[in-house]
């Protein structure tokens, strides 16, 4: 057996590794032996970060190439599996990157922000609540936030990193907190994935209307998702709530955000029984 | 079910000494359940947490997790889900997929080899 015990990095501390870059450490690439031509070998694996290596898969060679792919994947955040041809035969390695699980901000402690932090919970969102009335952005009422802050709307976001992995949601209790939310957000460095806001057209289209008045360039405000949420009938905070989550999802997975049944028609190409098709002619 | 969750438990059960292995679905080929990278945790007592596509895929994974623990090798388990739509089988997306399942901590082979 090739590589020393101190070499072996097993599952378990694989996952440890793993765990700390999903919850906003160090991003790292799992490179992991599935099939090879020596059993021996399947199982062992190298932990990849930007900085450095962990463990060994054998060869200096397959370590050097693997490297390579855990770099490739941490780049372009995508897993998979990679064949390779080494003297000694034919290899697959399963590649993994970990980034940090993307974070929500919820600006506004009310009955939909309330709703919306139980869906991106489930959603495997860290969510983070955001309210100047600390009785509002309580644990009693968010059990599952990662994070609550009491903030000023002057500087609502002066403890947090807004940035690629960031989705914010303003359903503040007023569109003078949204205003100025959006204001601060757009003046930022790297703007947020996604950002949201609640509103009627009215309130959007007013909204709007100041920002451009006081400065903001028109095209700034297009990535901004307003009213907020998909279409589908939402009245009560609850509905309105999974219609937001829904949204995030959409925006997350590059969903289109329509029925899948009226896009795939399946029931177009299926045949009509056989005796009833054209009677009579 | 987030990878966080998952990634959470295998960390608290290498910890308590718990015999565990984590199955990973590594590469799919035509319509799955899921894609590459979906996990989940077994324990020796075949409880499940997360799901690789539902439970005939993971019937089939759950089927080979018992000798993985046990030997502590792992095993790249091949689950088709190409049964014939009228065989009424739950496995008919029309794909197959490949899934690493692996012991948690690997069970240190004697200094003999094999």
């Amino acid at each position: 057996m090739s590589g020393s015990q101190a070499d072996v990095v097993s599952a378990a501390e694989a996952a440890r590794h793993a765990l700390a870059a999903l919850e906003g450490g160090t991003p790292v690439a799992l490179v992991t032996v599935v099939r090879a031509p020596v059993d021996d070998a399947v199982g062992r694996r190298l932990v990849v970060s930007a900085e450095e290596v962990r463990g060994a898969l054998g060869s200096a060679e397959l370590d050097e190439r693997a490297v390579e792919y855990a770099r490739e994947a941490l780049a372009a955040r995508s897993c998979g599996t990679r064949e390779l041809e080494l003297s000694g035969g034919s290899w697959t390695l399963y590649v993994e990157p970990q980034h940090a699980v993307p974070e929500l901000l919820i600006v506004g402690a009310g009955h939909i922000g309330q709703a919306l932090s139980r869906f991106a919970a489930l959603l495997g969102f860290r969510v983070t609540i955001l309210d100047d009335r600390p009785e509002f952005a309580s644990h009693e009422r968010f059990p599952e936030a990662t994070r609550l802050l009491v903030v000023s709307y002057e500087d609502p976001f002066r403890d947090v990193v807004v940035g690629p992995d960031t989705c914010v949601v303003l359903v503040t209790r007023g569109h003078k907190y949204d205003y100025d939310c959006i204001l601060q957000l757009l003046s930022m460095e790297a703007p947020p994935a996604y950002l949201g806001m609640i509103g009627s057209r009215r309130r959007v289209r007013a909204t709007f209307e100041a920002l451009v008045r006081d400065g903001v360039d028109r095209e700034r405000l297009g990535p901004v998702h307003a009213p907020i949420g998909l279409d589908i009938g939402a009245e009560t905070p609850e509905e309105i709530a999974l219609a937001i989550a829904a949204e995030l999802v959409a925006v997350r997975r590059g969903g289109s955000g329509g029925r899948l049944s009226e896009r795939e028609r399946v029931l177009d190409r299926v045949a009509p029984a056989r005796g009833t098709e054209q009677r009579g002619e | 079910m987030d990878d966080r969750e998952i990634y959470a438990a295998a960390v608290r059960a290498a910890e308590s000494e718990q015999a565990m292995a984590i199955a990973t679905v590594v590469r799919v080929k035509g319509s799955t359940p899921r894609g590459p990278g979906s996990k989940m945790l077994i324990g020796a007592d075949g409880r499940q947490l997360g799901t690789i596509g539902g439970g005939c895929a993971d019937a089939e994974v759950l089927e080979v997790t018992g000798e993985v623990i046990e030997t502590g090798v792992p095993r790249l388990v091949r689950v088709e889900l190409t049964d014939d739509y009228l065989s009424w089988s739950p496995a008919v997306c029309g794909g197959v997929m490949e899934v690493f399942v692996e012991p948690l901590q690997a069970r240190r082979r004697s200094p003999a080899g094999s």
